[in-house]
């Protein structure tokens, strides 16, 4: 069996039997004094181990195991330690402000999370469909590179052409002057470039044989400005989500202590 | 008006003479050694005389003694002939490697280990005055052209290693230069005047070709010092007795294809675009009457079709692997139903083959092996004159792209290429920054390089089965890790002389300035700064294997041994 596909089932065989195993114990012990505490404790273990895999990631010196096997954990896990959250709720909306707090850092983390694995699993393939392949940090400086030389060609001193000239600081210089279509891009729409390129193509009525040669460069050029967007557009997604994920990772582990102590402050000896 | 074209002296193959000094006196002194004055000069052809061969293709060098002449385990390549002195050669045990100015490799402590998390915070390329000191035992001499190693202590050397003493008229080196193999005993100069002739190998191969005597001589020493053996190792001789397998050591001929030197050539085809499978040399033509297999000694060769214009890659075969054996296999079993050769082999780079004639394995091979072990028989190419290539296994493994892929940029070399898999890669650099925890924060490779369809090979030394960046170290700072084989830099001794650097074809090796522990550069009296040549250990000191292996979260980065296509293609089908 191919390892993906080994991954997945085996993965989804573990969370739909723990699944079945948390179902059925809650169905039957939920009824316990102590059963809040129990599904808090078994939580807090999850996301611990949760945790620990940014530990992991931080010291690729230690023989601690594949990345690989820990992210397959990680994720089973998180779906795991979601439903083990519902029941520790009682399948009920939390109240009060600090519980309000603590469940939506625990939502955003948990969908972030999801978010990111369906960024992981998607982007990639369609990066590697597109083509161009290009270090994400060296986007800025080849956009300017990209800039310099449409504007070279548009606006230069040899050029001289009153139909380029009008048409580059009205529609390209702002194309070329940062990152474009950030969520076009990620929703895999081609209507603002296609739309460029069908103008800068209209251009070609209007221009002798010199400037219809500099039209076919600036064609290229945008195309090359356009692929380097989609590529900037699709890196920074994979890389945004876990601006969100990991910072409000820290915040739910903090209100997660202080969740403890208050519990543990104003139970009164209840347990 | 086009501009006239620039006419330039065509490029000879003496332009650039071994040594430029060589003076006429030095050559009809050589003349008059042996085995030069036995040579007969009217046998070499008028574009080759022996004299400029000689003049060209050779250099006279003085060693002091302990000076070493060649290390175990460097690729060298040419021979030395002794003219006067003694040179000796280290036969049991072998020498330490600190002695021959390598790192004893160990993996690091529990300390070591932990100690890492906190080297990250230092600048980078950190090199502490006190490494700059040689290790203990070895110690480099420079002159004005070259540095050279020398031992320290010869006399304790000499008491605790069995060594043997070689003396003027006697030739070593030469099966490593031919054969392109690793050098297989450390000699050093036995005295203070030892002179000898050094011999580039394209002069030694054409010397071997015009004195039958030379040819006889280093052709007895491979047989009896190297052939033997590895024909025992292959698997189509097993079933052979030690007769037969005499019979067919005697009847084996030794080629050499390509250039010894490819590795520059290839730079600058590879740049301006012009590698073709067309203009490498060819060993065995499509169509061609198969007198023999070819077995692979070393190097790499290309199995290619006729298509259209061109050729198309089918295959390609390193150290080990056999071209040939299905036609002669067939043409054994089914006499009237002869074929040739429906395929065309050529070299890659310097390619050097053992050919085993028709005539032996009709005799002696073919009938020791068991039906099951036969090849299937052939069918022709004539029969199948559609398009579509033969279904050959590797081809099929990875498909036409992929191969052709890796065959033009020559990845097969590597035996632990980075590769990645463009569809599950999230670009999320995890790679990188675990190479660079582990390397006191210098990241020792590029998450970037040459792709193909879903495949990237990143640029990170590959750890090559023909390690041409280890041609021409004065050193001996690059070398392979004793136990596992890995291609690893000693930065202790390395002299930052670029000769690595410049070999690479692979663009693998960086060149990078280093610093004290302050974060200051390191500077020569001159002013000038230290530099040191660094790449890719495949953590050879780490526990765990290969930091980026270990880093990538998604499975898409595999250190992978592409001489073998198998893993890659279960890999890519996962």
């Amino acid at each position: 069996m191919k390892r993906f596909r080994r991954q997945l089932f085996s993965g989804l065989f573990a969370l739909i039997a723990a699944t079945a195993g948390a179902l059925w114990l809650n169905a039957k012990y939920n009824a316990l004094p102590n059963y809040a505490y129990l599904t808090g404790w078994a939580l807090l273990a999850g996301m611990f181990v949760l945790t620990i895999y940014n530990v992991r990631k931080k010291l690729p010196f230690l023989p601690l195991g594949k990345s690989e096997t820990w992210l397959q954990i990680h994720i089973y896990l998180g779906f795991f330690t979601t439903l083990l959250f519902l029941i520790h709720l009682n399948f009920r909306a939390p109240h009060g402000w600090f519980e309000v707090v603590l469940a939506w850092l625990f939502v955003l983390v948990s969908g972030s999370g999801m978010v990111g694995l369906f960024f992981s699993r998607v982007l990639p393939r369609r990066l590697a469909t597109r083509g161009g392949e290009v270090i994400f940090e060296k986007i800025p400086a080849l956009r300017h590179a990209l800039k310099t030389e449409a504007e070279d060609l548009a606006v230069g001193q040899e050029t001289k052409s009153l139909v380029i000239a009008e048409f580059y600081p009205k529609r390209l210089a702002p194309f070329f002057a940062g990152p474009k279509n950030f969520w076009k891009h990620l929703v895999e729409s081609r209507r603002e470039v296609s739309a460029l390129l069908a103008e800068l193509e209209d251009l070609r009525r209007f221009a002798n044989d010199t400037e219809k040669e500099i039209i076919s460069k600036l064609t290229a050029l945008v195309r090359q400005k356009d692929g380097l967007d989609y590529h900037r557009a699709l890196q920074l997604a994979l890389r945004l989500w876990l601006f969100v994920h990991i910072p409000l990772t820290y915040g739910l582990l903090v209100f997660t202590a202080l969740h403890i102590i208050l519990v543990f402050g104003f139970s009164g000896g209840a347990r | 008006m086009p501009a006239p074209p620039t006419i330039l002296e065509r490029p000879q193959r003496w332009d650039s003479a071994f040594d430029a000094d060589m003076t006429d006196a030095d050559i009809a002194r050589l003349m008059a050694t042996a085995p030069f004055n036995a040579m007969d000069p009217k046998k070499f052809p008028k574009r080759t005389p022996l004299r400029e061969i000689l003049r060209n293709d050779a250099r006279v060098l003085k060693f002091r003694k302990g000076e070493i002449i060649m290390r175990q385990g460097d690729y060298g390549t040419s021979a030395f002939l002794i003219l006067q002195g003694a040179a000796r050669v280290v036969l049991k045990p072998d020498l330490a490697p600190s002695l021959l100015g390598r790192q004893a490799t160990s993996k690091k402590g529990v300390l070591k280990t932990l100690a890492q998390m906190w080297n990250s915070l230092r600048p980078p390329e950190v090199f502490p005055r006190s490494a700059l000191a040689q290790s203990s035992g070895v110690s480099a001499r420079k002159s004005e052209n070259e540095t050279r190693v020398f031992l320290q202590d010869v006399p304790r050397i000499l008491d605790q290693h069995r060594t043997a003493e070689m003396t003027a008229g006697e030739f070593f080196g030469e099966i490593a230069a031919l054969s392109r193999m690793a050098r297989t005993s450390t000699i050093f100069a036995d005295s203070d005047d030892t002179e000898l002739l050094e011999v580039r190998w394209q002069g030694l191969r054409d010397l071997m070709k015009y004195d039958d005597a030379l040819r006889t001589h280093i052709n007895k020493i491979y047989r009896e010092r190297a052939l033997a053996s590895y024909l025992r190792a292959t698997p189509l001789f097993k079933n052979l007795s030690k007769e037969q397998l005499d019979k067919v050591a005697e009847a084996v001929e030794f080629s050499t294809y390509g250039d010894y030197d490819w590795s520059g050539e290839y730079k600058r085809l590879a740049q301006s675009g012009s590698v073709r499978p067309e203009k490498e040399p060819v060993i065995v033509g499509e169509g061609d009457y198969p007198n023999g297999i070819v077995l692979v000694r070393a190097g790499f060769a290309r199995v290619s079709q006729k298509f259209g214009d061109g050729e198309r890659t089918l295959n390609y075969i390193g150290a080990g692997q056999i071209f040939g054996l299905n036609e002669i296999a067939h043409n054994w079993r089914s006499k009237e139903a002869a074929v040739n050769f429906q395929f065309s082999l050529r070299a890659i780079g310097y390619t050097h083959l053992l050919i085993v004639p028709t005539r032996v394995m009709e005799e002696i091979v073919l009938p020791s092996l068991p039906k099951n072990e036969l090849p299937p028989p052939v069918e022709k190419v004539e029969d199948n004159l559609d398009s579509t290539p033969p279904p050959t296994a590797t081809r099929e493994k990875v498909g036409p792209e992929i191969l052709e892929f890796l065959t033009e940029n020559r990845f097969f070399n590597g035996t632990a290429t980075m590769v990645i898999d463009l569809d599950r890669c999230t670009r999320c650099d995890d790679c990188v920054r675990a190479c660079a925890s582990t390397h006191d924060n210098n990241p020792r490779f590029l998450r970037h390089g040459p792709s193909a369809g879903r495949l990237m090979i990143a640029n990170a030394c590959m750890h090559c089965a023909d390690p041409v960046c280890m041609i021409g170290c004065p050193t001996g700072a690059i070398h392979r890790e004793s136990f596992a084989g890995q291609v690893v830099i000693n930065p202790d001794t390395c002299i930052g002389c670029k000769a690595c650097f410049n070999n690479c074809p692979y663009d693998a090796i960086r060149m990078v300035e280093v610093r004290d522990e302050r974060g200051e550069f390191l500077v020569d009296q001159e002013m000038k700064p230290i530099a040191k040549a660094t790449k890719c250990d495949l953590c050879v000191e780490n526990h765990g294997g290969p930091a980026c292996q270990n880093a990538c979260p998604h499975g898409a980065l595999e250190r992978m041994n592409l001489n073998n296509l198998d893993a890659l293609s279960k890999w890519l089908k996962l």
